[in-house]
C-alpha cells in the first residue's frame, strides 16, 4: 500500500520525495471514506498510555494518538506544522519562538495554550523525560508573551530539540490535570486526556486498549476512522493468525514472525509496508566489553567483526529486514552519516590472522579463548541472532556461551554489574546523532549504572570532546563534521560493532489506505487512516 | 511376607532368574512392551547421536527451512538457521533423558527422605514435614519451577533442578502412607527390639518395601519432567548451548504455522518419550502386582 | 468436627504465612528490579529517573522493612499495590479473576465430565477394544505438550475452518450485550477449555478406570454379584460411587497444578486470565502482583482441600475428621 491520496499528497512538503518512493500510480480519484474500527497489534501491553516517562514502543504507539505535538516529521524527517504553526530559530541559535494553532481543545474541552507547553516543558522534558533532559537542559527560561506564543530561550545553542518536538519526543500534558500533582502517580497516566485525534476511552488490562474518534478535532474531517482498538495478543503465531483471518487490520513494529511476513508479501488481503520508522532508525548492534582481558585488545575486536557475516546475518535471521550496518549512525540518517569510514568485510582467514597476531592462538582442542554472550531477550530474532554469532565465532576458534536471562537481569548485568562479554542489543538512533548514537560511547555515563548508555565500558577523551562540543555547537555544519570524526574513531577503535540497520515492518489489511504518511508514523497518529469500500465495525 | 518377590528383585537386581521373571510378566502385556521397545529405540538415538552425528548439531549445515523429505543428506529437514533436525533429534534425546532422569532424581531424593522420615517418626515430625509438604502443594508447581528458572536464568542445571524441587510432594505423600503401613509390622518392631538404628531400619527393611510405587511413580516424573522442559522452553525459558527436545520445540513456535515440521518433529520425540515411560509404568505397576496406583 | 476445623484452620494459617515467606525472599534473589524493567522497555533512562521510579516503587528501602511492611498488608487482607500497572493489585486480580475462573472451571469440568464416563466406559470393557482406544487416546492426550495441542486446534478450527475465533475473551469490536456477549465469550472459550481440558481428561480417565477396577476387586460388590444384581447397576450405584472417591482428592491436588497449564494456554489464545497476568508479573519485576497472585492461589487450593476434606465425610459416612 503505497499509494497516496492527493490531498495528502498536495498537504505533504515533501511530495517529490514521496513520489519517488512510490512504486504504484497515484490514484488520484480516491477519497477518503469515514467510518469504521481499526483493529490493532500492541504488543507487548504497555505499562502506562502517559508518552512523559516511558519512551517504550507500545505506550508511544497509543499516545501517539491521543497526543499531538508541536510538529510531526515527514518522510525527510523535516518538522511539519501540528499544535505549532510556525516557528523561528535566531541567528546565534539561543531563541527559539513557537507560534500555537488556535481552537486546539483538549479532550476534556479546556483550551489548549501556551501555559501547557510551558508547564510541560519545565515539568517533564527538562526533569522526568528519560531522554530529553539533556537536550533541553540548556533552556534558561521559557516566555509566554500570549496564549499562542512560546519563546524558548538557551544558555548554549541545542540544535537537536528540532529532531524531538513531535507528539512523544515532547509530548505536552494538560496543565489543568497535573499541576501540583505526583506527576509519575497520577491517575491520569492510564486515561490520558490529550489534544489528538483520537480519545481514550477504555483500557481492560490484558485485552484492550480502545480510543475513539475526536468529534472536535482541529484537522477538520478527520480522523476518518471511528474507532480505534489496540488488541493484546502475547503469542507471534496467534497475531499471524489474527491478520491472516482479517480480525486484525494493522501490525506495527514487527508483531508478525518475520517468516510469515515472507508468505504474507503473497496474499491478496494483506500488505507489507516498510515505511514508518524513518524517525526511529534502529540498529542492532553488539558490545564488546573492553574491559574483557582478550576483548580489551582492539585488533581481537576487529578480528571478531570480520568472523561475523552480516550479510548472511540479515538474510537468514532476520529473513532480510535488515542490511548490513556501517556505522553507529545509521544511513537513514544522511545528514551524519559517515560511509567511509573503517569496514569489516566477513573474513574468517584475516579474523584468524589477527587472533594469531594479537598472541591468541589455537591450542590443541582448536580453541582460542572462551568468552560469554549475553542477548537482549526481546524474542526469538534476538535468540537466533546470539546463535548465529555463537557459530560465527566457534569457526575461528573463539568459545561463546550464550547466556538467556529476562530484561531486568539483563539490564543489571550489562549495565549495573558490567559482568558480560559481549551483549546484543538494539537501540534507536533518531534523526539526530545526539539523541540516541552517542549515549553508547561517552564515558560520562560509565560508573552511573544507567541503562541504555555506554554498555562497552569504552573512554576515549577526544570522542568524549567531539561528543560534548557538538552538543553546544550552533553552526550546523561544523556539528556534521564532530560527528564525521565521531564515527571514524569509534570504528577504528570498534568497542560497539554496529550489526544491522534494522528494517521495521507494519503488516496491514489491503484495503486499509493512507496508514504511513509520515516519516514518524508508527509513533504518530493514524488521523490520515481510512477503509476503502467495505469498511469494518 | 514381608518381601514379596517381585520387590525383592528389582531392588537389588542381582538374582538373575526372579529378574527373568519381571521382565517376563512385563513382556506379556502388548501395551508394555510397546513402551519398552519405545524406549529402547529412544535409548538407542541417545547412544548413536555421537557416532552418527559427531559434529556440533548446533551448527548451521543446510539452507534454512528444508522440508522434511526434500533432502536425501537431512532426511528431517532443517530449521530456521539451516541447523540439521536429525542430528538436533539424536543429540536432544541425550539432553531431554538426561533433564528428565536428573530432575527425577531430585524429586525422589527430597520425595522418598521427606516421606520415609515423616512416615517413620510420626508426630512433631510428621507434622512439621507434612505442612512442608503442604506449602510445596499449594503453590502451582509449574508457576513455581517457572519462577525459579526466571530468578536463576535459564541453563540446564537450573531447569532440572527447578522442575526436580516442585515435582515431589505427592511422591512424598505417597512413601509416607506405604512407610505407616510398614511402621507397625513385625519385621520393624522386630528389628527395634533387636536394637537397629532407625536408619538401617528405614533403608534396609522399610524403603525396599515400598519400592514397587517409588519404581511407577519415577517413570512417571521422568516424563513429566521432559514435558515440563518443553513448556518452559515454549516461554522462552530454554537454553540456548545445547540441543533438547524442548529447546527444539521453542524455538520452532515462531514458525509452527509457516513450517509446521520444525516443532512438530521434537514434539512428537516428546510425545514417544512420555508415552513410552507412561506405558513402562503402567506396565510395571501391573507387573509389580499391585492393583491400582493413585496419583 | 469444630476441633478438626479449628486445627485446619491454625494450620493453613502457618502455610499461608510459609509461602508468602517463601515467595517474597524468592523473588526478591532474582537479580534486576521493576525500575530497570521500566527503564529498559523504555530504551533510554537516567539516573534521576531511575531513582525517582524506586522510590515510588518503595524499592529503595532495606528488604527486611519491605516484608514487614508486605507482612503487615497481608493481616489487615490488603495485597499491595501495582506501580507498574498502576493499580491495586486487588483491583488487578478482580478483573482478571472472571476470566481465570471461567478458563479453569469448564476444562476441569470437562476433564471431569468426560474423564468420569470414558474411564466408566473403559472399566466396564477391562481389556477389550474399547478400552484400549480410550486408554491409548488418553495416554496420547496426556504425552502430547499442551502448547502444541492449542497451536493446531487454532490451526484447524480457526484458521483452516473458520469455526471459532483465534483468541481472546470477547469480540470487543461488536459490542455486545447480554445474551449476544454470553455466546461471544463461550466461542471464544471453547478452544482454551478443550486444550486444557484434554490433558486433565486424560488423568481423570485414567483414575476412574483404575480405582472402578480396584473396586471391582472388593467383597462388597462380589456379595452384590452373587446375589444377582445386574451388572450395570453395580456398575453405576456400587462401584462407580465408590471410584469418584479418589477423583474429589485429585480435584484437590490438581486445581494448582492447572494454574500453571494455564499459563499456556492462556498465552496460545491470549486469554486474559491470571496464569498471563503471574507470568508477565514475574518478567516486570512486579513482585507485589507475583505475590499477590501466588499467595490467592495458594489461599484457594489450601481452602479447596478442607473442602475435599468435608466431602469425603459426605461421600464415605465410614471416613471420620479427626
Amino acid at each position: 500500500m503505497r499509494t497516496l491520496s492527493r490531498r495528502h499528497f498536495l498537504a505533504a512538503s515533501s511530495a517529490i520525495a514521496l513520489f519517488i518512493r512510490s512504486d504504484k500510480p497515484v490514484w488520484a480519484e480516491d477519497k477518503p471514506q469515514a467510518g469504521g474500527t481499526l483493529s490493532v497489534i500492541l504488543q507487548p501491553e504497555p505499562v502506562t498510555l502517559s508518552p512523559t516517562n516511558n519512551m517504550a514502543q507500545p505506550t508511544q504507539t497509543v499516545a501517539g494518538n491521543i497526543f499531538d505535538g508541536l510538529v510531526y516529521y515527514d518522510f525527510d524527517l523535516k518538522p511539519q506544522p501540528c499544535l505549532a504553526t510556525s516557528w523561528d530559530l535566531a541567528r546565534d541559535g539561543k531563541t527559539v519562538t513557537f507560534h500555537l494553532r488556535h481552537g486546539v481543545k483538549w479532550h476534556d474541552g479546556k483550551p489548549f495554550t501556551s501555559a501547557d507547553v510551558k508547564w510541560s516543558l519545565e515539568n517533564i522534558w527538562k526533569t522526568i523525560h528519560p531522554r530529553n533532559k539533556a537536550l533541553f537542559e540548556n533552556v534558561s527560561a521559557v516566555e509566554t508573551p500570549d496564549d499562542f506564543t512560546v519563546v524558548l530561550k538557551f544558555s548554549k545553542p541545542s540544535l537537536p530539540i528540532f529532531s524531538v518536538l513531535n507528539g512523544v519526543g515532547a509530548p505536552i500534558l494538560p496543565r489543568h490535570l497535573y499541576e501540583g500533582t505526583d506527576i509519575l502517580g497520577s491517575p491520569y497516566n492510564n486515561k490520558p486526556v490529550g489534544t489528538g485525534a483520537f480519545v481514550f476511552k477504555e483500557w481492560k488490562r490484558g485485552e484492550y486498549v480502545l480510543l475513539e474518534r475526536n468529534p472536535d478535532y482541529w484537522d477538520s474531517g478527520k480522523p476518518y476512522l471511528d474507532r480505534i482498538l489496540f488488541r493484546i495478543i502475547p503469542d507471534p503465531a496467534a497475531r499471524a493468525a489474527a491478520v491472516e483471518k482479517g480480525e486484525i487490520q494493522y501490525a506495527p513494529f514487527n508483531a508478525i514472525p518475520l517468516r510469515d511476513v515472507e508468505r504474507f508479501s503473497q496474499l491478496p488481503n494483506v500488505k507489507i509496508d516498510r515505511r514508518g520508522y524513518d524517525w526511529i532508525s534502529p540498529l542492532l548492534y553488539l558490545d564488546f566489553n573492553v574491559e574483557n582481558q582478550y576483548l580489551k585488545h582492539q585488533r581481537v575486536r576487529q578480528a571478531l567483526a570480520h568472523a561475523i557475516d552480516r550479510n548472511a546475518m540479515a538474510r537468514i535471521v532476520w529473513f532480510g529486514f535488515g542490511k548490513p550496518a556501517i556505522s553507529p549512525v545509521p544511513s537513514a540518517v544522511a545528514t551524519f552519516h559517515d560511509s567511509t569510514v573503517p569496514q569489516y568485510a566477513f573474513d574468517p582467514k584475516k579474523a584468524e590472522a589477527l587472533l594469531d597476531e594479537a598472541g591468541f592462538k589455537r591450542g590443541a582442542d582448536g580453541t582460542r579463548f572462551a568468552i560469554t554472550h549475553d542477548y537482549l531477550p526481546y524474542g526469538d530474532d534476538y535468540r537466533r541472532t546470539a546463535e548465529f554469532i555463537k557459530q560465527a565465532l566457534h569457526k575461528i576458534g573463539v568459545e561463546v556461551t550464550i547466556r538467556s536471562q529476562d530484561t531486568a537481569a539483563f539490564i543489571k548485568r550489562i549495565y549495573g554489574d558490567r559482568d558480560f562479554d559481549l551483549s546484543l542489543s538494539w537501540n534507536s538512533a533518531f534523526p539526530d546523532p545526539q539523541i540516541g548514537v552517542v549515549r553508547a560511547y561517552w564515558s560520562g555515563w560509565l560508573g552511573t549504572q544507567t541503562p541504555w548508555t555506554n554498555g562497552s565500558g569504552y573512554r576515549n577523551a577526544e570522542v568524549d570532546g567531539l561528543i560534548q562540543a557538538a552538543a553546544v555547537e550552533g553552526n550546523p555544519e561544523a556539528r556534521v563534521a564532530d560527528f564525521k570524526r565521531f564515527q571514524q574513531i569509534v570504528l577504528t577503535e570498534l568497542p560497539t560493532l554496529p550489526l544491522l540497520e534494522m528494517q521495521f515492518f507494519s503488516v496491514h489489511a489491503a484495503n486499509l489506505r493512507d496508514i504511513v504518511s509520515q516519516g514518524d508514523q508508527t509513533y504518530s497518529t493514524l488521523k490520515n487512516a481510512w477503509f476503502d469500500g467495505k469498511a469494518k465495525g | 511376607m514381608a518381601f514379596p518377590d517381585s520387590l525383592i528383585l528389582s531392588a537389588d537386581g542381582t538374582g538373575s532368574h526372579p529378574r527373568f521373571a519381571l521382565l517376563r510378566r512385563l513382556l506379556r502385556r502388548p501395551s508394555a512392551l510397546c513402551g519398552l521397545v519405545l524406549m529402547a529405540a529412544i535409548l538407542a538415538m541417545a547412544v548413536l547421536a555421537h557416532p552418527l552425528y559427531p559434529d556440533d548439531p548446533l551448527d548451521m549445515v543446510a539452507a534454512p527451512f528444508l522440508h522434511p523429505g526434500t533432502d536425501a543428506a537431512f532426511p528431517l529437514g532443517s530449521d530456521m538457521l539451516g541447523r540439521d533436525l536429525a542430528a538436533g533429534i539424536f543429540h536432544g534425546a541425550r539432553i531431554s533423558l538426561l533433564i528428565g532422569v536428573v530432575a527425577a532424581l531430585v524429586s525422589l531424593v527430597i520425595g522418598i527422605g521427606i516421606g520415609a522420615l515423616s512416615g517413620y517418626y510420626g508426630g512433631r515430625i510428621d507434622a512439621g514435614l507434612m505442612r512442608l509438604t503442604e506449602l510445596f502443594q499449594t503453590i502451582p508447581p509449574f508457576l513455581f519451577s517457572l519462577a525459579i528458572v526466571a530468578i536463576l536464568q535459564p541453563s540446564i542445571a537450573t531447569i532440572t533442578g527447578a522442575i526436580g524441587i516442585t515435582a515431589w510432594p505427592g511422591l512424598a505423600r505417597l512413601v509416607r502412607a506405604e512407610v505407616l503401613k510398614l511402621r507397625h509390622s513385625e519385621l520393624v518392631e522386630a528389628s527395634i527390639s533387636l536394637g537397629a538404628s532407625d536408619a538401617r531400619i528405614i533403608l534396609l527393611h522399610i524403603l525396599p518395601n515400598v519400592l514397587a510405587p517409588i519404581v511407577v511413580s519415577a517413570s512417571i516424573l521422568v516424563a513429566s519432567a521432559i514435558l515440563s522442559e518443553s513448556s518452559l522452553a515454549f516461554l522462552g525459558l530454554g537454553d540456548p548451548n545445547v540441543v533438547s527436545w524442548g529447546g527444539m520445540v521453542g524455538a520452532g513456535r515462531e514458525v509452527i504455522r509457516t513450517d509446521w515440521y520444525v516443532a512438530t518433529i521434537p514434539g512428537i520425540a516428546i510425545l514417544a518419550a512420555v508415552l513410552a515411560l507412561n506405558l513402562l509404568g503402567d506396565g510395571l505397576n501391573d507387573a509389580l502386582n499391585r492393583k491400582g496406583q493413585r496419583r | 468436627m469444630r476441633r478438626y476445623l479449628r486445627r485446619s484452620l491454625w494450620q493453613i494459617g502457618i502455610v499461608v504465612l510459609g509461602i508468602a515467606t517463601i515467595n517474597f525472599f524468592l523473588l526478591h534473589l532474582a537479580p534486576g528490579d521493576a525500575a530497570e524493567v521500566m527503564a529498559g522497555e523504555s530504551g533510554a533512562a537516567t539516573a534521576e529517573y531511575m531513582a525517582a521510579l524506586r522510590q515510588q516503587f518503595g524499592i529503595d528501602q532495606p528488604l527486611y522493612l519491605q516484608f514487614l511492611r508486605y507482612v503487615g498488608h497481608l493481616l489487615t487482607l490488603d495485597l499491595g499495590y501495582s506501580f507498574r500497572e498502576g493499580m491495586p493489585v486487588a483491583e488487578l486480580m478482580r478483573q482478571r479473576l472472571p476470566a481465570t475462573l471461567l478458563l479453569m472451571g469448564s476444562s476441569t469440568a470437562l476433564a471431569v465430565s468426560l474423564g468420569c464416563v470414558l474411564g466408566f466406559m473403559a472399566a466396564r470393557r477391562a481389556g477389550k477394544i474399547a478400552d484400549t482406544v480410550i486408554s491409548t487416546l488418553a495416554l496420547l492426550f496426556y504425552a502430547t505438550p499442551v502448547f502444541w495441542v492449542g497451536v493446531m486446534l487454532v490451526m484447524v478450527f480457526s484458521v483452516a475452518l473458520d469455526w471459532l475465533p483465534i483468541g481472546g475473551m470477547t469480540s470487543i469490536e461488536a459490542g455486545y450485550r447480554g445474551w449476544a456477549l454470553a455466546g461471544d465469550v463461550a466461542r471464544h472459550l471453547v478452544l482454551p477449555a478443550v486444550t486444557l481440558g484434554l490433558f486433565y481428561l486424560a488423568i481423570y480417565t485414567r483414575l476412574v478406570r483404575a480405582s472402578m477396577l480396584e473396586v471391582y476387586h472388593l467383597d462388597f460388590v462380589r456379595t452384590a454379584r452373587a446375589k444377582g444384581v445386574r451388572p450395570w447397576r453395580i456398575a453405576t450405584r456400587h462401584v462407580l460411587r465408590n471410584a469418584l472417591l479418589p477423583v474429589v482428592t485429585t480435584l484437590g491436588v490438581q486445581l494448582s497444578s492447572i494454574l500453571g497449564g494455564a499459563v499456556l494456554v492462556e498465552t496460545v489464545f491470549s486469554w486474559p486470565g491470571l496464569g498471563r497476568l503471574a507470568f508477565e508479573a514475574l518478567f516486570h519485576r512486579d513482585l507485589a502482583l507475583l505475590l499477590g497472585i501466588l499467595f490467592c492461589s495458594s489461599l484457594v487450593v489450601v481452602f479447596v482441600n478442607l473442602a475435599v476434606d468435608l466431602i469425603y465425610t459426605l461421600l464415605d459416612p465410614r471416613i471420620e475428621l479427626s
